[in-house]
């Protein structure tokens, strides 16, 4: 109980953080990298589903994410179609990438599972740099001037970040709710063992697929919300690996299979990435990889189940401590 | 019968570890698996368990045909089973773990944790202690709550006793037979004799893929080809002579 309300009152307050940053911090470099947080735990949370909970580790995310990108600026380009009207058609179409790579990808396990993902994301990259419909190489723009508030096209980065913070929050909420449920519970068991969890009755396959259809559905609506933000979308900052990457880190840094390690990942990850842009500028355009590179060594050398179950350890230490003093 | 294997047998390219097995068990019985090492008997509780599928023969559970069913479904119709390395859910709790179990057949959460509650309480596990905690006796308990909590009609139990000292084995005996007593029929794999002899009315002694022998227990430790394949052939008559000295 009193574990219960502690937690209610983290939640609360994390809440209210969240809500009130951009107003204390009003600052557009500030409120910039908030919206890029935001972002960055949309699409690790979503990973979260399917990479932290299931234990099926995808390195290629970034084919569901380009989906949705590009969904909302090709119906404009094409039709003329308000960005938002493609956020449903991105989804709906991850949804179906999502079953038809997930029936032959999901029987397989472990790293075979992951370099499948890379190789899938990989050829769509490659296929989309090359399609003149989608703008090849070039890519596509949005909308340069609002036509009206449902184009999603703002000065101001504030009503994107509380866009995104809503998107965030109901993810999460959907999160809580399936590892409460038989759905969790038997997303965990797969993780454990596919074989235990078989013969206790678990449809192993279709759990999987679930799981990466809702992984997908999320994936791609961060995807469409970073396309409509930035105007601009090209089959790189789509498909590119290093943004499948950036979910499996921001996640695994935090704490892949937890509902708020995501959060803290993007937390610690996002403000590191523009502290080194800026300190670096245009010269340390590669420095992300190299920091990418270092991030994945500590983690699995050091703490294998992220920050969060690092505070999990340390925390029952410090109670002790106090208690002790 | 609930549980019929007629000539099952499975190749492995041309390794034959089943060459053509048959077994019937009734309804309430419960029937014991033994063998030396590598007799093919754990390839056979595969197959009966729907984790391997056979190169040959059927199985049938309650009149139905099984042989081709995926372990998922045979979960479903009623066949449990444990693992010889116990496969815990590191990262649960106990009572998660069993809860899995229970979801088999009570979809909504509290109702499969009431359920998994009772089993957890019958087994004598802690709820609340995290699974990656548990010692082998602790594991191998929970091994069996977790089936059980998917309500089998028939219980396949894979070493589950193994490993165990002797105080713990008598308590997990005990637990084996509450079991039977609340209705499941069950087929045991074993080492340890004491086992067999205390539990099973029904032996079958497999060796090099074949069913060599079978009757109570008692008449299979005195069959010449059960102490052949289990201490080599002249043991038989090594054993007369050291008692006629």
């Amino acid at each position: 109980m009193k574990y219960l309300l502690s937690a209610r009152v983290g939640v609360c307050l994390l809440a209210a953080l969240l809500l009130l940053f951009p107003l204390v911090f009003s600052d557009p470099f500030y409120q910039d990298i908030a919206v890029a947080f935001t972002l960055a735990a949309i699409s690790a949370s979503a990973w979260n589903i399917v990479g932290g909970y299931a234990g099926q580790v995808s390195v290629g995310h970034s084919m569901f994410f380009g989906l949705g990108a590009y969904a909302p600026l090709l119906f404009y380009t094409l039709f003329g179609w308000p960005p938002l009207v493609g956020i449903p058609i991105g989804i709906l179409l991850s949804i179906a990438l999502a079953g038809l790579i997930g029936l032959p990808t999901l029987r397989l396990s472990g790293h075979y599972f992951s370099m499948a993902t890379i190789a899938v994301a990989e050829l769509i990259r490659i296929f989309f740099g090359t399609w003149a419909l989608v703008g090849g190489a070039i890519g596509l723009q949005g909308p340069a001037v609002a036509r009206g508030w449902w184009d999603l096209t703002f000065r101001s980065d504030l009503p994107y970040y509380y866009i995104f913070l809503a998107v965030l929050g109901l993810l999460l909420f959907v999160t809580y709710e399936v590892q409460r449920r038989r759905f969790g519970y038997y997303l965990r068991a797969i993780k454990a063992s596919e074989r235990a969890a078989r013969s206790l009755g678990v449809p192993v396959r279709l759990t999987k697929l679930k799981a990466l259809a809702l992984s997908a559905t999320f994936t791609s609506a961060a995807g469409s919300l970073y396309a409509i933000k930035t105007g601009f979308i090209d089959p790189d900052s789509g498909f590119g690996i290093l943004v499948s990457v950036q979910m499996l880190i921001v996640a695994a840094l935090g704490g892949a299979g937890t509902l708020f390690g995501p959060l803290v990942g993007a937390l610690i990850l996002v403000p590191l990435q523009t502290a080194a842009n800026t300190w670096f500028g245009g010269s340390g355009s590669g420095l992300t990889f190299i920091l990418y590179g270092g991030i994945i060594v500590l983690i699995a050398r050091f703490e294998p189940g992220g920050l969060f179950d690092f505070w999990r350890r340390l925390s029952p230490l410090i109670r002790r401590r106090v208690h002790a003093a | 019968m609930l549980l019929e294997a007629q000539n099952v047998a499975k190749a492995f390219g041309n390794f034959w570890a089943v060459g053509g097995a048959d077994l019937a068990v009734a309804e309430g019985e419960i029937v014991g698996l033994i063998g030396p090492n590598g007799a093919g008997k754990s390839t056979f509780f595969n197959c009966l368990a729907g984790d391997t599928l056979p190169t040959s023969g059927r199985i049938l559970f309650n009149g139905v045909d099984v042989t081709h069913a995926s372990s998922e479904a045979h979960a479903r119709l009623g066949i449990g089973r444990t693992f010889q390395v116990p496969t815990t859910f590191e990262d649960m709790s106990v009572l998660d773990n069993v809860m899995v179990g229970a979801f088999l057949r009570h979809p909504h959460r509290n109702d499969a944790r009431e359920h998994a509650r009772r089993i957890v309480e019958m087994s004598g596990l802690r709820p609340d202690q995290p699974g990656r905690s548990l010692g082998t006796p602790g594991r191998k308990r929970l091994g069996i709550a977790r089936v059980l909590a998917t309500e089998p009609r028939l219980l396949l139990l894979d070493e589950s006793l193994a490993g165990l000292t002797p105080g713990e084995l008598r308590e997990a005996i005990a637990l084996v037979r509450r079991i039977h007593e609340s209705g499941v029929t069950i087929v045991i794999v074993e080492h340890i004799m004491e086992v067999i002899m205390t539990l099973t009315r029904r032996v079958l002694v497999f060796n090099q893929g074949r069913v060599i022998a079978s009757g109570t227990p008692e008449q299979v430790v005195r069959d010449a080809a059960v102490i052949e394949a289990y201490l080599g052939r002249g043991a038989q008559r090594h054993s007369r002579e050291r008692k006629n000295l």
